[in-house]
């Protein structure tokens, strides 16, 4: 394993302004992104969110953006893609079905015209990161998808991009191999200190690699932080629906003289004590599934509800009842173990929050 | 597809073609729609309710077509320039035989007869080969007008000489074999040959000759008249003479055997022939010479008249027995000595030509040795006029094996094979003979 | 790429169906005439003596070696004008790509005779271009001197064929193919040598290996600049000459079909174990790059050299079309229209071109769907024999439209028609089919490379999902293949439009008349040749239009398809 971080020298990519538009329909608007130098940060929204839009921008496809592009400090928004230095790899791996492995690998080397002696050196290393030493001669459609997988990222890897670029790497690969080129993707970025954008649409995805991330929705960036502060804190509803599970009620918040009080237009109300950024006025109140608790004793003033289980789902490790309190669901999640409480549907059921993770949104 | 296919559909049904009619004849003819649609207006304006179908096929794709499909024949009338075809026709019993009912038409037009001497088909039309030039051309160039042939031999003329292969068309060949009759085997031989080294091009298509004179793709054609003379009427600064030596052929029609409209083919065969009919021929379009003399008093001015000009055409007594039995013989000779070779040949004359330039007023008997001796070998002629009137000889290029019996000695390609080694020896030794001459 | 399951009924039938369509049509009528080379001269028994004659003679030798020097040359001048116009349409963002695309069709149709005649009054030794140059500089180019001639006009007039196949392959190639590699620091033209031309190799082959053949085969150009030095037109002068049967030129005609699959067989051999398709047609978006202006400039510049060079013959058709008198002369003396009116007041003439439209719609219509079958058979399925039907389809190159309308008359004149009561070989059906033998083996090179490029995996989807193979057929793979069927279709129908050596030997009447034939007619004559020209540039329109609006259908397609799929997937 000769390829160390020393090899490569992490740098920042720092997007100010960006606005990107096919023809007439504006995909990216008003982008500001900071990604410190060895971050493995995480692009995630729903299709058409502008996500691969965006990572294609700093790969240097697609019209070109307003705005800038900076990495390492270095403004690249008019440098061809050839001249960027930042390693992609592609949905669909994107292997040359016509050269062998060594060759695809080998490619950007040759680009680089490096001598030759070097290049079977350096490909040799790159293979041995990702463990496909064996079958260098053999052409991509001899080899699976996972191997497939590997290449693109020995392909990429080995002209020591400045940053590494995903683009939905795992979506082609089946659920157990995913989890574990995953680990691979982290343990290889880890190893390599390499600053990394990783695109997904899938929040697990995201949650287990990134450090931080960006939610894109639109063309916009909605939110960004670590997968923690995103799903405890979401700055918005989108945010907060794309992240897991939310009960998201529409209301009005009130100061009241021990704190807030918000009264829910399905006539759900509840008191708040957590002030900090609360205002009063129209806004949404937001509690996460296991944030609801079943029972009749809540604690000291905590409002109880009651309502009619609509549906429940069993998860596995927990259970998911959907409760109807006015014409509108609550969904309240139950750690499953055995003996956990089991509801019929129809059968009416008293519930109360969390207020420690019970929070305001102003619309 | 689906989208393709809708106006397709529609189309056939617009376009369904036209089914069986009662009152048809049907022509086959190598004529240009130019000749055919006059005599097709004029036939069926006699004959209302007639439909003539005049269908335009090469003469070689009409041969093979009434032959092809003799068993379920459906032509009335074969209509072509080339008495050979009908020849070919003829002899397969493809043909019919008529008495013509009108009179005062001649034997002979110049020196060739008129009509199938076993009447089956008639002569109706007269043509001869000469020379065409474009006169733009020759202006711009300052190049000569011919008179004769043996003009046509003189280095000022290099490169600027279009002919047609006589394998090609039928009135080219009976243009080569005119002269090769006139000046006889060798002479004429290497007469053809030194003019065929001042050729720019041998043409595919007899027509092709025409449309390069007219084009100015080279200046002078050796074309047969009415291809000149239509030119010139369509407007092309194009003009013709008649050398002394040439041969007046006549154009012709038969009646196909088991003609569906036999009836109707008749009357259209004695329309052609009648006053009425030739007096067509001298439409601007068409311009051929009729074979009824009285005719030419309507011609314009300066139309030449093979009946009174004596000079046209009658300078050779055409032998036609003599000509027929070495048809396929002289074509491939031809091919194989010129058009096939063409490029050696054009390098040996040319080579000549530069030597005597150089050499002349020099008197340097020497030079003038290796000249004729490069001449002589340009004009070799790999076999004799015996042979080429030899029957079993000549067979060999004929191979339509009547009887399964029948054999023959030698094939096509042997012989052929031999010829081309020697010309292409004889013309790379005249180039070296030549080039050393004029070094002298 | 072949699945090993056995074919079914419906395909084992439909290839037996193909089969005998082209044992009937193609196989029996030519072998009726052909026979004779191998027919001893003496006796009349089976021989191979005649073989012998050939390699013997030093003519045929060198017009072998000619032919393929010509052919050869011809690829590699066709692949020249050919390369930057598919590129630079499918991978840039450029005003006018699809009449670039149209433009670069036009050349196919060169009607007979007319094209030829415009091509010598303008690059001729006494040409335009000659005569300017002899006026101003004092000197000329031997543009169509001898085999030079011969190699300019083929590649002019078949270079469309790469074109064509070429830019489908390229618009069939994943974009992410091309981005990886710029991504990787690649870029201009190493780029497109080392990836985006090896990708689109098989779309290049097959159009190199059709113009190769093409030209090896073909007759018409030789005879035309009246060279005789090569195969194919000495086949012709021996078989069409009057009154001889001479064996050499069917023995020519058999080494001209024999040689033609040694060629198809060699170009397969290079293909083979290559899998160019792409998963994910379309991925990574359609989108194409924008150029910067001195970039743009340059491209036009470069594609207007090449559609000025390629269209030359057309345009020389249209001044001949509108000229009075050209002769000896830079241009025409002057311009009129009455060549057009002649034609218009000519009741043939709408005649001939409904007829054309017809025959070559048909025509092309037949090629494309036996076409996409035999592909289908060949890639598709473990039938045993499949590729005979493709090389025998392909054969068809190589027969000689004389000795196939030869062999029509033979085999169909006796053949009663029922109900219409015609002999099958004057009815105008016949000449459709012999379009369609005779154009088969573009739309089936076409069909081919189109199937080439699409993942099996695709289909495989399809039937996993449920869909019986012809439904998979018809909702799948036909759709993918949507391009290539339609550059095939487009090929034939073409050049279909404007083929003349079949259907002169069996046009049997002139209300069954093609185009074609009524050009020839014209060029029969001096004062036909503007009439003739005028017919000749209405065919061109008549098949330029319908190549345009081909075009205008699946680009539509294709947007609307990519308008859809980017609903669901990435922008």
């Amino acid at each position: 394993m000769t390829i160390t971080a020393s090899d490569i020298q992490s740098v920042s990519v720092d997007i100010e302004d960006l606005h990107l538009s096919f023809g007439d329909t504006k995909v990216l608007e008003g982008v500001n992104l900071s990604i410190p130098a060895g971050e493995f940060f995480a692009f995630l929204g729903p299709s058409g969110s502008g996500k691969s839009t965006l990572l294609r921008a700093i790969a240097g496809f697609g019209p070109r953006p307003r705005g800038s592009i900076r990495i390492g400090g270095v403004d690249i928004v008019d440098l061809p893609p050839w001249r960027r230095d930042v390693g992609m790899v592609f949905q669909s791996y994107a292997l040359w079905p016509h050269m062998t492995v060594e060759k695809n690998v080998a490619f950007g080397l040759v680009e680089r015209k490096l001598d030759r002696r070097e290049i079977k050196q350096r490909v040799g290393e790159a293979l041995e990161l990702v463990g496909l030493t064996e079958l260098a001669n053999r052409r991509p459609n001899q080899l699976s998808g996972g191997q497939q997988q590997r290449v693109a990222l020995a392909r990429t890897v080995v002209i020591r991009p400045k940053v590494l670029l995903l683009d939905e790497p795992l979506s082609n690969l089946d659920a157990n191999l995913r989890v574990q080129m995953r680990r691979d993707i982290l343990n290889l970025q880890q190893q390599l200190k390499l600053t990394t954008i990783f695109v997904t649409h899938d929040q697990e995805e995201a949650n287990t690699t990134s450090s931080r991330m960006a939610v894109l929705d639109k063309g916009v960036i909605q939110q960004v932080g670590t997968p923690v502060e995103l799903y405890d804190t979401p700055a918005n509803r989108f945010v907060a629906e794309f992240l897991g599970h939310a009960n998201i009620i529409d209301g009005v918040l009130h100061k009241t003289e021990k704190g807030f009080e918000f009264i829910g237009d399905n006539g759900l109300h509840s008191s708040l004590d957590r002030t900090s950024g609360n205002e009063t006025g129209r806004g949404m109140l937001i509690f996460r599934p296991q944030n609801a608790h079943f029972g009749t004793k809540p604690p000291e003033e905590t409002e109880l509800y009651s309502g009619v289980v609509e549906y429940q789902e069993f998860l596995g490790s927990s259970r998911r009842f959907a409760v109807n309190i006015n014409g509108k669901h609550v969904l309240i999640e139950t750690p499953h173990t055995s003996g956990d409480p089991n509801f019929c549907i129809g059968e009416q059921v008293s519930f109360y929050l969390d207020r420690e993770n019970v929070f305001f949104l102003n619309a | 597809m689906k989208i393709l296919l809708a106006p397709l559909l529609a189309l056939s049904v617009v376009a369904g073609p036209a089914l069986a009619e009662e009152k048809k004849l049907v022509v086959i003819t190598s004529f240009p729609k130019d000749l055919t649609s006059v005599f097709e207006a004029a036939f069926e304006k006699k004959h209302p309710g007639l439909d003539v179908e005049m269908l335009n096929k090469k003469t070689t794709a009409g041969v093979k077509y009434i032959q092809e499909t003799t068993a379920n024949n459906t032509s009335d009338l074969f209509w072509a320039s080339a008495p050979d075809a009908f020849e070919v026709l003829k002899g397969d019993g493809l043909l019919q035989k008529y008495d013509v009912k009108t009179t005062g038409i001649p034997e002979v037009v110049g020196s060739y007869p008129i009509n199938d001497p076993d009447g089956t088909y008639m002569g109706f039309a007269a043509a001869g080969y000469g020379i065409m030039w474009n006169e733009r051309y020759i202006k711009a160039k300052k190049l000569p007008v011919p008179a004769d042939w043996s003009d046509l031999e003189q280095p000022v003329y290099h490169g600027h000489i279009g002919m047609s292969a006589p394998s090609r068309s039928g009135t080219t060949h009976l243009t080569v074999e005119t002269l090769l009759q006139g000046e006889g085997w060798d002479k004429g031989w290497a007469t053809w040959k030194t003019i065929a080294g001042n050729f720019k091009t041998v043409t595919e298509r007899s027509f092709g000759v025409p449309d390069g004179v007219n084009s100015g793709q080279f200046g002078y054609g050796i074309v047969i008249d009415f291809f000149a003379f239509s030119s010139k009427a369509s407007g092309f600064p194009v003009d013709f003479i008649y050398p002394k030596v040439t041969t007046l052929v006549p154009a012709n029609i038969g009646i196909v055997k088991n003609a569906p409209n036999a009836v109707m083919a008749a009357e259209f065969v004695e329309f052609l022939l009648s006053n009425e009919g030739q007096e067509l021929l001298l439409d601007p379009k068409i311009m051929r010479l009729p074979v009824r003399p009285d005719i030419y008093a309507q011609a314009p001015d300066g139309f030449p008249n093979p009946f009174k000009d004596s000079s046209i055409g009658s300078a050779v007594t055409f032998d036609v027995v003599k000509s027929k039995d070495r048809y396929n013989l002289v074509n491939s000779l031809f091919d194989v000595m010129i058009t096939y070779r063409l490029e050696d040949l054009r390098a040996a004359v040319k080579a000549i030509q530069d030597a005597e330039a150089a050499q002349a007023g020099k008197d340097n008997a020497e030079a003038q040795q290796l000249i004729d001796e490069a001449k002589a070998l340009v004009a070799k002629t790999p076999i004799d006029e015996a042979t080429s009137l030899d029957k079993d000889f000549a067979a060999i290029f004929k191979k339509k094996r009547k009887k399964a019996s029948d054999k023959i000695e030698g094939r096509q390609a042997e012989v052929e094979q031999q010829w081309d080694a020697m010309v292409q020896a004889n013309y790379a030794k005249a180039v070296e003979l030549a080039n050393k001459a004029e070094s002298m | 790429m072949t699945n090993s399951i056995p074919g079914s009924w419906g395909t084992r039938s439909a290839a037996l169906l193909i089969f005998a369509f082209l044992l009937l049509f193609l196989v029996i009528p030519v072998s009726k005439v052909i026979f004779v080379a191998f027919q001893d001269p003496h006796s009349g028994s089976f021989t191979l003596i005649n073989f012998v004659d050939f390699f013997n003679t030093q003519l045929f030798r060198e017009s072998f070696l000619n032919s393929l020097y010509v052919a050869s040359m011809s690829v590699i001048l066709a692949s020249i004008f050919a390369i930057p116009l598919a590129y630079f349409t499918t991978r840039f963002n450029f005003g006018g790509a699809v009449i670039i695309q149209t433009l670069g069709v036009i050349p196919l149709i060169m009607p007979p005779f007319v094209g030829a005649v415009a091509m010598q009054l303008l690059f001729g030794d006494n040409g335009s271009i000659n005569l300017l140059l002899d006026e101003h500089f004092g000197f000329t180019i031997p543009f169509m001197q001898g085999l030079n001639g011969v190699i300019l006009v083929e590649s002019i007039h078949y270079f469309p064929f790469i074109l064509i196949n070429l830019s489908a392959a390229l618009d069939n190639i994943d974009r992410a193919m091309e981005e990886s590699a710029q991504n990787l620091g690649s870029y201009g033209v190493r780029l497109f040598r080392r990836i985006v031309f090896p990708l689109a190799m098989p779309g290049y082959i097959a159009g190199a290996a059709l113009v190769f053949l093409k030209v090896f085969d073909d007759l018409g150009t030789p005879l035309l600049l009246n060279v005789n030095n090569m195969l194919a037109p000495q086949a012709y002068l021996r078989i069409s000459s009057i009154g001889i049967s001479d064996p050499m030129g069917y023995v020519i005609s058999v080494i001209l079909v024999l040689f033609s699959l040694v060629a198809l067989w060699t170009s397969m051999l290079a293909l083979k174990g290559r899998d160019y398709s792409t998963v994910q047609k379309g991925g990574g978006g359609l989108m194409k790059r924008d150029l910067r202006p001195w970039e743009k400039l340059g491209s036009y510049f470069v594609i207007f050299l090449i559609l000025f060079l390629v269209l030359s013959p057309h345009i020389g058709l249209v001044l001949l079309s509108f000229g009075t008198i050209w002769s000896f002369s830079v241009l025409p003396d002057a311009y009129t229209v009455a060549h057009y009116a002649e034609v218009f007041s000519n009741d043939s003439s709408v005649r001939y071109i409904t007829n054309t439209l017809l025959y070559a719609g048909l025509a092309a219509f037949i090629d494309v769907i036996i076409g996409t079958a035999i592909a289908y058979l060949v890639f598709r399925t473990g039938i045993k024999g499949r590729k005979v039907l493709d090389y025998m389809a392909t054969a068809a190159l190589a027969v000689p439209g004389v000795v196939l309308g030869i062999g029509f008359l033979r085999t169909f004149h006796e053949f009663q028609v029922p109900l219409i009561d015609k002999p099958l070989a004057s009815w105008w059906v016949i000449i459709v089919i012999a379009l369609a033998i005779r154009r088969l083996p573009y739309a089936l090179r076409a069909c081919m490379a189109a199937l080439q490029q699409v993942s099996i995996a695709l289909e495989e989807a399809a039937q996993n999902v449920g869909a019986t193979r012809f439904r998979t057929v018809h909702k799948v793979v036909i759709p993918l293949m949507a391009g290539g069927i339609l550059a095939g279709f487009i090929t034939s129908f073409a050049t279909a439009a404007v083929e003349l050596s079949a259907t002169i030997m069996l046009t049997s009447t002139e209300a069954d008349a093609p185009l074609a034939y009524g050009i020839y007619i014209f060029m029969q004559s001096a004062a036909g040749r503007g009439p003739g020209a005028a017919l000749g540039i209405i065919a061109v329109i008549i098949v330029g239009l319908g190549t345009y609006l081909s075009h205008k259908v699946i680009e539509h397609y294709k947007h609307a398809h990519a308008t859809a799929s980017n609903e669901g997937g990435q922008p």
